[in-house]
């Protein structure tokens, strides 16, 4: 400073001021150090702040808005039935999405595209302009939209992303491209692909494959059933494609990219048998509609051997494809009466709508639960026969009414008032005798019967790999006693099964175990889980839970329970051929006199079960408060319902399964082919099937036969041989043989050459009659066809029909 | 000695050839060469979505940089004595340009400000640029005399004469002609309107007027002048309570962020997504549209996201450096005016950097400044560079240290 200042002396003409020299020196040294200094400490603590220390979520920030993340569904995996069959699939469908902001441009575009025209000459857009007015107009003309909804979409003219309507199927997905691409709209109007889940069957096996909703999540998840059950295995892993876009959207190529694959659900194969399950749906349907039934059905097929649920149906059913809508016709005609009264409110009807629904959804053989009645006497039977507490050669006198020690209420009666007098064990399960059961239960003791109430499963779930098994101990839900208040009032109404709840699965898990050798199984549904590419990723092998009861007990109550059908009060459910064991029931149910659930807890064959059901009825509508007949004329009871269609429904099942009939000698054989034979090998030829001949004609050898070769008939029928004179061609008319005998249906069918097939009640007395036939009255068909004609056992019911 | 060499030149002359100040000159050079280059990456994404060459603006500010260095080097050899005589002809033409600009000017459908004027050979410019350096070179010049001034003093029978010669002496009336010049530049500048300029203006004059040695209460009452006004416009006007507003929240601007707050959100998003290192010299994204001017005020945003805070730092750092060298150069000035010119534009630099990177951290609330060397801006660039020109000028002077 003193060189500078020395210098300035000697050379500047200006004259030295030390003073203010120095003043500029300081001030200017001042300034450098706030300028030069100072003022930047504050932007690298800022700057450190910014970059290090809220790096991460700047930076988060950044990527959200920088990158498009747009997913790429994964295909939901189809359900199979056991056969193959596809229960449910996936498909691309398209979501419809408008861009306000990207159409105003649109539109922008095109008035210039005219303004151009008009100033240079050229030629003017060849198709309409694009307003909103236009779009709004022609779209909800294609997706059956309102126009003025479509319009409330286009007003938002920032947005990019108005879905105007979601899942539209193809036929309009393709009228809304070809519309795109006429009008020039590919700037504004947009299909997004997303998938949809359809049921090729319907309504079939509902309640177990469950519905996919689309609402939840991005890509919809699984509200019922199996859907829901097994949401992780099928909905897979949604893939996703990061891209770089600028700050208006336009996507950066190459920039940033990055993919993450879409993993395709896996596959489920089920145990339900599509077939058996229509059967199963059909037989309660059926029932439903013939008894007046009020609150639905269910009806569960299982093998018994491996705890294999073949088929499982419910009533109020649903369009699995709709499950919004409601189809089952009680419940439709209630709605309707809400929806037509007056007084009830829009949301009243709203909530019956809700309610509605759920019921609908609702898988009653295991939500629900319900008093199992008489048919839970076949596992007091097998808890008794096992502890060899009874046999089958001890006696039951039954005087109609049973006296049990502490009970305060009405005497318990059985369901016949005069008694059934003496009966052995099996006369007393086939007559589902109380006061016989409940001398059995006291002979086996509160503490056993309730150690067999556990070891049957009643107390637990069954672990069933479905959706709806409540995880809470029936004890605690008050459904069953606890061990320590299980009286010997409690003992004697659970000896007839009274009293207390289990659910249908439980029910029929256990009674596979009595009929199976013993083996109590772990029920399921889902057999095989594959991957997108077939494989197995995971088999289920039956799984044992316990052994209950020996195989030689198993095989006692088989014989007994087979007595309940033969002859008892199951005898409803007896199909020629077969050997049908069961047990009936008829429970009372906690919403009072008029409601009784009519149960059949059916297996077969009954040496070695091959399928074992359980169908129930709630509540058929008597004709009138505390009458025990429904308007047709039906008996109330599981005998004169449920083992009806429990029979069909068995005969069926055990046809499909290819399960041989065994034939007794009025049992139905097969006409072998007798033509060409001689009349002493036709003869022979037919007595070995059991039938006799009649010869028509004097030829050398058979020219011609009625029935035709191969056609089933009672056994013991007459066949007619043709020896050399001509075969009757034409054809008959089938009379109507309902309301009759066996024995006047059987003549009146055979003057018309027809043969009689009868089912049904297996003892054909004065009481038993016809009420339904294969092929109607009136029908014309071929001479010597048999005509099927079930039979029913109207005793309980007393009355003709 | 040189002197001894250059008989024939004259004193004056010969101070004039001495050597410029390396280190300030590389500086600039180096500041000059990595903002151009910054502009190259920040600008192509625009330049692209305009349908120009995604070089344009990089080649522009390439040649007026090239352009601008020459500049430079022409106005270093230039005696900045010269600049004395020169001073009041610059003020005198900025302050005619800023009156021209009014009727004449453009800007006012962009930016919503009538800042451009356009003029042959030269081009589009803002009179306000020309205006910061005309106070400056002419402050420098009045003040660096006055110690020399006749103090005017009123005829002794005036009724004020005592009063008068005591502000005086106390150096009240000394700068208000300053001032006057001052307030006439502000509010024609206000007028365009253009207040970060303004700002700038009034900064450049204050620097030069403080290290001139004009009492310190003007500056003390000037600055608490300044916070009270400040503070009542903050607090009692509506838009400045929208920018507060902003800069307290950013993303409370009523659109949630996508309105006024926008560009600071961006620009947080670009500096934050840097981190230390940065995403790569280049590879912004932030730049693809979605910061507003990313070439312009806001190209350190985009450099601090391609260089991480190091990158960021660096620059700073070489800001710094080239502040501390100015007010160097200025301390060791052969003469007053060049001290004080040289304290003005260096002052006038290091307030546009603080003030441009405050911004775009969002430390204080927004106002349009460009970052010196880096903004996109050809005649910006220019006039910078001719100013740091006028420092290397006042840098040739600076006597060599005495030989031991």
């Amino acid at each position: 400073m003193a060189d500078k200042r020395k210098r300035g002396d000697r050379i500047i003409r200006q004259r030295p001021d030390r003073r203010a020299n120095r003043i500029i020196l300081m001030r200017s040294l001042f300034l450098m150090a706030l300028f030069g200094v100072v003022v930047f400490i504050p932007l690298f603590f800022k700057l450190w702040q910014i970059q290090i220390s809220q790096h991460d979520y700047y930076q988060e920030l950044a990527v959200q808005q920088q990158t498009r993340d747009s997913t790429v569904t994964a295909n939901r995996g189809t359900i199979y039935d056991s056969q193959g069959a596809v229960l449910a699939m996936s498909a691309t469908v398209y979501n419809v999405q408008l861009s306000p902001k990207d159409l105003m441009e649109t539109q922008e575009t095109y008035r210039e595209k005219v303004e151009d025209a008009q100033e240079n000459g050229g030629e003017l857009p060849d198709y309409p302009e694009p307003t909103d007015q236009f779009v709004a107009e022609n779209l909800a003309a294609i997706l059956d939209l309102e126009v003025e909804d479509v319009m409330k979409h286009l007003e938002n003219k920032n947005s990019q992303y108005e879905i105007i309507k979601k899942r539209v199927e193809p036929e309009e997905s393709e009228a809304v491209q070809a519309f795109i691409t006429e009008n020039h709209l590919s700037h504004g109007i947009y299909l997004m692909p997303t998938s949809k889940r359809y049921y090729p069957k319907g309504s079939l096996a509902a309640h177990v494959i469950g519905w996919v909703n689309p609402n939840l999540g991005e890509a919809g998840e699984g509200a019922y059933g199996i859907e829901a059950q097994f949401e992780e295995e099928l909905s897979g892993q949604t893939g996703r494609v990061v891209t770089a876009k600028d700050g208006v959207g336009t996507e950066l190529l190459y920039r940033f990219e990055d993919y993450y694959d879409a993993t395709d659900g896996n596959n489920l194969t089920l145990t339900i048998d599509a077939t058996i399950q229509s059967y199963c749906e059909s037989i309660i349907q059926e029932g439903v509609e013939q008894f007046d039934v009020q609150d639905g059905a269910f009806c569960l097929a299982m093998d018994p051997n491996t705890g294999a649920i073949l088929g499982w149906a419910n009533s109020p059913a649903y369009d699995l494809n709709d499950p919004w809508t409601i189809t089952d016709p009680v419940l439709s005609q209630y709605l309707e009466t809400v929806k037509n009264d007056p007084t009830a409110s829009e949301e009243a009807y709203r909530t019956a709508l809700g309610q509605v629904q759920n019921q609908q959804w609702r898988n009653k053989a295991i939500n629900d639960t319900y008093e199992p009645g008489s048919t839970f006497k076949s596992i007091v039977l097998a808890a008794a026969l096992e502890e060899g507490v009874v046999s089958e050669s001890d006696h039951f006198f039954c005087t109609g009414v049973a006296q049990v020690e502490g009970w305060t209420g009405d005497p318990i009666r059985c369901s016949d008032r005069d008694g059934h007098g003496d009966q052995d064990l099996a006369k007393a399960v086939a007559n589902s005798c109380n006061p016989a059961f409940i001398e059995i239960g006291r002979r086996l003791g509160a503490e056993k019967f309730y150690n067999y109430l556990e070891d049957f499963g009643f107390l637990g779930p069954t672990g069933i790999d479905m959706q709806g098994e409540s995880a809470i101990n029936p004890v605690s839900a008050g459904l069953i006693w606890p061990r320590d208040s299980f009286g010997t009032v409690d003992l004697a109404v659970a000896s007839f099964g009274q009293r207390f709840q289990v659910t249908p699965l439980q029910l029929i898990t256990a009674a596979s175990a009595v009929v199976n050798g013993g083996h109590l199984m772990q029920p399921y549904v889902v057999s095989q889980i594959t991957d997108a590419d077939g494989n197995v990723l995971q088999h289920t092998e039956p799984t044992e839970v316990r052994q209950v009861i020996s195989e030689q007990t198993s095989e006692r109550c088989r014989t007994i329970l087979e007595k309940v059908v033969d002859g008892g009060t199951g005898k409803n459910a007896a199909v020629e051929g077969y050997r049908i064991g069961g047990k009936t029931g008829s429970s009372q149910t906690l919403k009072g006199q008029d409601h009784t659930i009519v149960s059949f807890l059916g297996f077969a064959p009954a040496d070695d079960p091959q399928v074992v059901i359980l169908l129930a009825y709630d509540s058929p509508k008597p004709m009138s408060p505390g009458s025990n007949y429904t308007e047709d004329l039906w008996y109330i009871s599981g005998g004169n319902m449920a083992a009806i269609k429990a029979g069909e429904l068995l005969e069926k099942i055990l046809d499909y399964m290819g399960v041989e009939k065994t034939y007794s000698a009025s049992a139905d054989v097969v006409v072998p082919n007798l033509t060409g034979l001689t009349e002493a090998d036709a003869t022979t030829s037919l007595k070995k099937n059991n039938l006799s001949i009649r010869v028509v004609g004097d030829g050398d050898t058979v020219t011609g036969q009625i029935p035709a070769k191969g056609a089933s008939i009672p056994g013991g029928s007459e066949v007619v041989v043709y020896m050399g004179a001509e075969v009757p061609t034409d054809q008959v008319q089938v009379p109507n043989v309902i309301g009759l005998s066996v024995e006047q249906a059987k003549k009146k069918l055979e003057a018309q050459d027809l043969y009689l097939k009868a089912s049904g009640a297996s003892e054909f007395g004065s009481s038993v009659v016809a009420y339904d036939q294969s092929v109607e009255a009136g029908t014309s068909v071929d001479r010597g066809t048999a005509i099927e004609v079930r039979f029913t056992d109207s005793t309980a019911s007393g009355d003709g029909l | 000695m040189v002197t001894k060499r250059r008989r024939d030149l004259t004193v004056m002359q010969q101070l004039a050839r001495g050597p410029i100040d390396i280190p300030f000159l590389m500086l600039v050079v180096i500041l000059t060469a990595i903002g151009v280059v910054a502009v190259f990456s920040a600008s192509y994404p625009t330049a692209m979505n305009e349908g120009l060459n995604p070089a344009n603006y990089f080649i522009k500010q390439a040649g007026f940089g090239t352009v601008g260095l020459v500049a430079m080097c022409l106005i270093a050899k230039i005696n900045y004595q010269t600049f004395r005589g020169l001073s009041i002809f610059v003020l005198a033409v900025s302050i005619l340009l800023l009156v021209l600009v009014l009727p004449f000017g453009y800007g006012r459908s962009t930016v919503g400000a009538q800042r451009w004027i356009s003029l042959p050979i030269i081009g589009g410019f803002q009179p306000s640029e020309i205006a910061k350096v005309g106070v400056i070179m002419y402050f420098a010049a009045r003040l660096s005399k006055r110690n020399t001034e006749k103090h005017k003093r009123l005829p002794s029978r005036h009724p004020l004469s005592g009063i008068y010669a005591w502000l005086d002496e106390k150096g009240v009336l000394e700068p208000i002609p300053y001032f006057l010049i001052l307030g006439l530049v502000a509010v024609l500048m206000l007028m365009e309107p253009h207040m970060s300029g303004t700002i700038l203006v009034l900064v450049g004059g204050a620097s030069v007027l403080f290290a001139a040695g004009i009492k310190l209460y003007w500056f003390i009452g000037g600055g608490a002048l300044a916070a009270a006004g400040l503070w009542v416009i903050m607090t009692k006007t509506s838009y400045m309570a929208t920018r507060l507003a902003i800069w307290k929240d950013p993303w409370n601007d009523g659109m949630n962020g996508r309105d006024k707050g926008f560009q600071i959100i961006q620009s947080l998003y670009a500096i934050g997504s840097g981190g230390l290192l940065g995403v790569g010299f280049g590879k912004s994204r932030q730049k693809f549209l979605y910061l507003p001017e990313s070439e312009n005020d806001y190209i350190f945003s985009i450099w601090c996201e391609e260089m991480g805070f190091v990158g960021a730092a660096v620059v700073i750092i070489l800001f710094i450096l080239l502040v501390i060298r100015g007010y160097w150069i200025a301390v060791h000035a052969r003469d007053r005016f060049g001290a004080l010119l040289v304290v003005g534009i260096t002052t006038l630099t290091a307030v546009q950097v603080f003030l441009n990177i405050a911004v775009v951290t969002n430390l204080i609330p927004s106002t349009g400044i460009s970052l010196p060397f880096f903004s996109y801006g050809g005649t910006a660039l220019m006039i910078q560079l001719a100013e740091m020109g006028m420092v290397l000028s006042v840098s040739r002077q600076i006597p060599a240290p005495k030989q031991e």
